[in-house]
């Protein structure tokens, strides 16, 4: 059963649609990250969840029961903000109490307990007389994921919370997040416009993009079956290729985009005959900048080679690449959709 | 178009090389400040010193050293004892009221409603008046026949008829009765003070990020705990700083009670100031109106250090 169901929920400020018909439903223990550019509407969205902002229209609803017009304190939720919102003249003890003794009825001792089970949980005992100023970056965000779980919420909600460590604990803090979240149980969701973040964490992934969902799936899923142009192009780095075609569009990912003689098979393979603009060397792969001739309108287009293929590709050549037919996709010109494939 | 500019050479002292050098504009631009100081506050104040220590009058200007003298004849009059004591009892119980009343104030005028720039801007006039018109005004209000507040009540059947709340008496004699007329003054010190005090604790409280408030909100905090255990504790620094300033205002001001009540009835409302003021102006006994002056002045540097260094202590961020 679904913890989270959301139907048709609008906010709209003024005349800025933030967030325009969404529906969502969240099974239960689920990590389901909301990823987006900035002004997506994915902030709002989640505010709107913990009920920190008011939805123009729709319903929310948490463990089956409807909460749209409930205020955050009596939501089964607990958030952890991107700034991480410590209250810094407290303790990390009476920081992570602080949501205990708000709500009332738990004794002193269970307080501590409660308490000390998730200093435990997430390593952090010896930092309880401390206060927020004398942490790290990381020491605050467990603190502050402390602080949400001894709520023993129904639902965690996550805005951004690696965006303010640096790239080296990021990643470890992905790793243990994902981790710990397995290990409770506990359905979140994560708010990032980090990609890396989104498919390395996601069970699910909800792309949004100017207020709308644009697709929600596994990260297989949204990443080789985008449901559109926007998707196709906004996840991977760099992001999918278009070629246009009479009234479509063909795209592939630039990591699918190999010389011929790599490639393979040759009656699997769609050939383009690319010629080669700029070359970048970066390491682990090289990044080879194009157009692919004879198309409608001549479109940048990126070969993303991984440096083991051993290819030498000289600027201003032109040569046979190939993608695999079955890796094609093809969408709508006009709508950007996602349309059965054609013959080329 | 783009043309090769060659660039001028500048004349080595030319006005550039001039507003350029922060080492000397920058003593040249405090200058005035520190002179307006010197001569407006520091000289008068080791004059004050001087005098405070020697048996200077108005009729004899020559400064013959007494050491402590002034201040043991002073502590032996029952004028300066009232005066000590009222302007402690003035300055606490203003004070209180105060930084009760400020906080909220701010609270109320740093939520959103209809005509906030209005209310604002209502609460401010009394800052900006000077303090002795606004002191005018208010002798209007309590005059002892023709107070405005004292018709209203009358209007309201709560005084000047028998068995009326107030009594059957016409007025209320606001300053010719000693409590009346102390409450009175402490009223025009809140008046005066609640203005500032409540404007730099909206300050304070408009500086705490939303993201603790939305925090609180979401970790099931309700109204009166966001207020004592994260707005109030947030904005003790500035409080300290409000109240510091309030302090030093109303333990200083002698307008009030200059233009009030004149240290009457008798001399039961005296205060320091208002007390300096007669004894060493206007009755020539300059020494002991300097020690009288001078009298709570460690007192409240202490009190002004001490202030300081618990704001900065209980900074958190």
């Amino acid at each position: 059963m679904a913890v989270i169901e959301i139907k048709d929920l609008s906010k709209h400020f003024d005349d800025v649609r933030a967030v325009n018909g969404v529906d969502l439903a969240i099974p239960e223990g689920e990590l389901l990250v909301i990823l987006g550019p900035s002004g997506c509407g994915k902030t709002t969205l989640m505010r709107m969840i913990a009920g920190l902002e008011k939805p123009t229209s729709g319903v929310i609803s948490i463990g089956g029961s409807d909460v749209t017009e409930l205020p955050p304190r009596v939501r089964p939720i607990a958030m952890v903000f991107q700034s991480y919102a410590l209250y810094p003249h407290m303790t990390v003890f009476n920081n992570i109490a602080f949501p205990l003794k708000a709500h009332g009825n738990i004794s002193k001792e269970d307080i501590q307990k409660k308490v000390q089970w998730a200093a435990d949980t997430l390593g952090i005992e010896k930092l309880l007389d401390r206060k927020p100023r004398q942490l790290s970056g990381g020491e605050r965000q467990r603190v502050a994921l402390g602080r949400a779980l001894v709520k023993e919420p129904k639902v965690l909600l996550l805005d951004e919370p690696l965006s303010n460590l640096d790239a080296k604990l990021r990643a470890s803090a992905r790793d243990e997040l994902q981790r710990f979240q397995r290990r409770l149980g506990v359905t979140t969701i994560f708010v990032t416009h980090d990609q890396i973040e989104a498919m390395g964490m996601g069970d699910r992934i909800v792309v949004m993009s100017q207020g709308k969902v644009m697709q929600v799936g596994t990260p297989q899923e949204v990443y080789h079956d985008s449901a559109n142009t926007f998707v196709a192009s906004f996840l991977g780095s760099p992001g999918m290729n278009f070629i246009e075609k009479e009234n479509f569009l063909v795209g592939f990912r630039p990591e699918q985009f190999v010389p011929q003689e790599i490639a393979g098979q040759k009656d699997e393979l769609q050939l383009f005959p690319f010629s080669v603009k700029r070359v970048e060397y970066l390491g682990a792969e090289q990044q080879v900048y194009g157009v692919v001739e004879g198309s409608a309108e001549e479109k940048r287009v990126i070969a993303n080679l991984s440096s083991e293929m051993h290819v030498e590709i000289a600027t201003g050549e032109t040569y046979n690449f190939a993608v695999r037919k079955q890796q094609l996709r093809f969408f709508d010109k006009e709508t950007g959709l996602r349309i059965e494939p054609r013959p080329l | 178009m783009e043309e090769n500019v060659a660039l001028k050479p500048r004349g080595r002292f030319g006005l550039r090389y001039w507003t350029d050098r922060e080492d000397l504009l920058g003593p040249l631009f405090l200058f005035p400040a520190v002179i307006y100081i010197i001569a407006l506050v520091g000289i008068p104040f080791l004059i004050a010193l001087a005098y405070s220590v020697t048996d200077v009058t108005a009729g004899n200007t020559s400064l013959d050293f007494v050491g402590l003298r002034n201040f043991q004849a002073i502590l032996k009059t029952p004028q300066f004892l009232t005066s000590l004591g009222n302007t402690i009892m003035f300055t606490v119980i203003s004070q209180i009221i105060i930084i009760i009343l400020a906080n909220i104030l701010a609270l109320i005028l740093s939520t959103d409603f209809r005509g906030k720039w209005f209310a604002r801007f209502l609460i401010m006039l009394p800052w900006a008046t000077p303090i002795a018109l606004g002191t005018i005004g208010w002798l209007w209000l309590l005059d002892s026949k023709f107070s405005p507040i004292d018709w209203v009540f009358r209007y309201l059947h709560l005084l000047g008829e028998p068995g009326a709340l107030l009594g059957a008496q016409k007025n209320l004699f606001y300053l010719g009765r000693l409590e009346l007329a102390k409450a009175s003054i402490i009223l025009i010190y809140v008046w005066r003070m609640l203005p500032l005090s409540a404007v730099i604790l909206m300050a304070g409280l408009t500086s705490i990020p939303q993201d603790l408030l939305d925090q609180a909100d979401v970790d099931g905090a309700g109204f009166w705990r966001t207020l004592f255990q994260i707005k109030l504790p947030l904005i003790i620094p500035i409080m300290s700083i409000a109240l510091l300033f309030s302090l030093i205002f109303t333990v200083g001001d002698m307008a009030v009670v200059y233009v009030l009540t004149r240290g009457g009835p008798v001399y039961y409302t005296q205060i320091l100031p208002t007390w300096a003021f007669y004894k060493g102006i206007e009755s020539g006994a300059l020494a002991e109106g300097a020690a009288t002056a001078l009298f709570l002045f460690p007192v409240l540097l202490a009190v002004a250090i001490l202030v300081l260094r618990f704001s900065r202590r209980t900074e958190v961020t």
